[in-house]
């Protein structure tokens, strides 16, 4: 990552680098995040380069290139937090105010803002643009993004990750890991419809072995649907139906669907080996 | 067909199962005292630009710490909390996108010493209280820290406020933390903390970007969470940030997740009251846009 200094500018319009550049590893990123390392240390993170930019006024800039050690890590690491417009930097970006996010290749971007944000805005995007050549090539997205299936697929709101701790940050089904995710698992939690009065949540579980996903399966069922029917479906007050359904490793579940069909079918097709 | 956990069934807990009263060794057919916790906001907390108020956050805390035991003067209040022979640990909280502001910090620490403690015998500190000869040797603690959500424990209250205390950190770390409120039974620790002021003046209902913060999840509350009991004034933190989430986020995004250690701390640990209907909450002030 140190080799990446020297090709990145030490002047962003009126911004200019401040102090030494950093570099820090798994072992190390404590002392960098006090308080949100394990959102890095949950998918495969190798190292994050560090450079502060200030102004005249003291505003200061963080630029932040974190290795993610695949392409497919750093479109999970982006994709777990995705609220903002497109900034059409790297293979998919996002800016509002005080934050740019980004990714190419192996590699997730963060430009982060202290101070005057809206002054900063300028000089975050120049920055991003001037980042993401020296990035390259690109890198392809998780290729479990295949099973997802396409009709009505808001394809924005897609995220990769591994862990409970993520899914329970992008949607929250239990305060306990009833679906026995690890580091071992490859999670993509996405959103349908409304596409014909058709609308729910998907999330599609990879697990190493058939009897992993038949064993989570069993949990979620007792813990959260315990009232399902025969094919794995049942209507929560409140909440719209949910189905959960398995094929050899792989677990689909879905939640606050629309109709019990549209659940089964949703499920069904999630599980069904990609053409 | 039976309806799976739901977000306030969550919150409630098994807390209004076991009962903690059960915790603390009381008779559980006895009637249940609640625990109380005092909500303050001052429209003047904040300045135009955001700056805190030092004489009107003084006057928050005067008031709260007052109605919480019910006495009359702040100072006689601090005297019932602290004795003039108390080594004083104030454990705040350094982080640096949202600190403990210096004025509940100068503003606890006048009423100690209002109160006789000398002023050699208080101690300020966060990251080094393990080994802070003032902090090994306190006979008293007061746990003051802004209220925020946590990636990993849903919110940083006042439990996760004494993870400082901890040999290690990261074993902390596991379950959503759920083994917080081990803390408070930590030999430094355990039966000192006199008062916990969760700080609402600028609380943080979400969190993004690479440090999990960002000024836009930033709101101008005002206010100043107070109690005895650590789980309670957290239990309350927990219900203004979930109103908050729900307002801006959604339904959907509610709980921060997983806040479980709030509810652990109490019938686990048994160090507090989690359960909301064991808690009186006794709101002062300014109660516009108060959300709980």
């Amino acid at each position: 990552m140190k080799d990446l200094g020297p090709k990145i500018p030490k002047q962003v319009l009126d911004w200019k680098a401040s102090g030494e550049d950093a570099v820090y590893d798994r072992k190390t990123l404590y002392g960098y995040m006090d308080g949100g390392a394990e959102v890095y240390l949950a998918f495969d993170f190798r190292e994050v380069f560090v450079r502060k930019y200030a102004d005249a006024e003291e505003n200061e800039l963080v630029l932040d290139i974190y290795d993610m050690g695949s392409p497919a890590e750093a479109f999970g690491m982006f994709s777990c937090d995705r609220q903002d417009p497109d900034a059409g930097i790297g293979q998919a970006s996002e800016y509002g105010p005080g934050l740019l996010r980004f990714w190419r290749g192996r590699y997730f971007v963060s430009v982060t803002v202290s101070g005057n944000e809206d002054k900063a805005e300028k000089a975050v995007l120049e920055l991003g643009k001037a980042v993401a050549p020296l990035l390259g090539p690109d890198g392809a997205p998780p290729d479990m993004i295949k099973l997802l299936p396409p009709a009505g697929l808001r394809a924005q709101k897609t995220a990769y990750f591994h862990n409970h701790v993520h899914l329970s940050n992008r949607y929250y089904i239990s305060p306990d890991n009833i679906l026995n995710l690890d580091e071992k698992t490859e999670c993509l939690f996405a959103e349908y419809g409304p596409e014909g009065g058709d609308s729910g949540r998907l999330l599609i579980v990879r697990y190493p072995d058939a009897e992993k996903a038949k064993a989570a399966a069993a949990s979620f069922l007792r813990s959260f649907l315990p009232g399902a029917d025969a094919n794995g479906a049942g209507l929560i007050a409140g909440k719209g139906w949910s189905a959960i359904k398995t094929r050899g490793n792989v677990l689909a579940a879905v939640f606050e669907a629309s109709s019990k069909s549209y659940a089964e079918r949703l499920a069904e097709t999630a599980v069904r080996p990609p053409q | 067909m039976t309806a799976p956990m739901t977000r306030r069934d969550f919150m409630r807990g098994a807390a209004a199962v076991l009962g903690a009263s059960a915790a603390f060794g009381r008779d559980a057919t006895a009637p249940v005292t609640k625990t109380r916790v005092v909500l303050i906001r001052h429209p003047d907390a904040l300045d135009a630009d955001s700056a805190f108020n030092e004489p009107v956050i003084q006057q928050m805390l005067d008031e709260a710490v007052s109605k919480l035991l019910d006495v009359g003067d702040p100072v006689a209040a601090f005297k019932e909390l602290v004795k003039p022979e108390d080594v004083v640990g104030i454990k705040t909280n350094v982080w640096s996108f949202l600190p403990t502001p210096a004025a509940v910090e100068k503003a606890i620490r006048r009423r100690v010493l209002d109160a006789g403690v000398e002023e050699k015998a208080i101690g300020l500190d966060d990251h080094t209280v393990r080994t802070n000869p003032l902090f090994v040797k306190a006979t008293a603690l007061i746990n003051a820290r802004p209220v925020r959500t946590h990636y990993l424990a849903g919110m940083s209250g006042c439990i996760k406020n004494y993870i400082m205390f901890a040999e290690s950190q990261e074993a902390h770390h596991p379950d959503s933390c759920a083994s917080l409120g081990s803390l408070f039974l930590l030999p430094q620790v355990k039966g000192k903390t006199r008062l916990n002021v969760l700080c609402a003046l600028t609380p943080q209902f979400h969190g993004r970007g690479p440090h999990n913060f960002s000024r836009r999840y930033v709101w101008n509350y005002k206010g100043l969470i107070v109690g005895q009991d650590p789980v309670a004034v957290d239990s309350v933190g927990l219900r203004l940030i979930m109103a908050k989430r729900r307002k801006e986020l959604g339904p959907a995004q509610e709980v921060p997740p997983v806040p479980k250690h709030i509810q652990l701390a109490d019938t686990r640990y048994g160090i507090g009251t989690a359960d909301p209907e064991k808690i009186e909450l006794v709101k002062l002030g300014w109660l516009d846009d108060v959300m709980i």
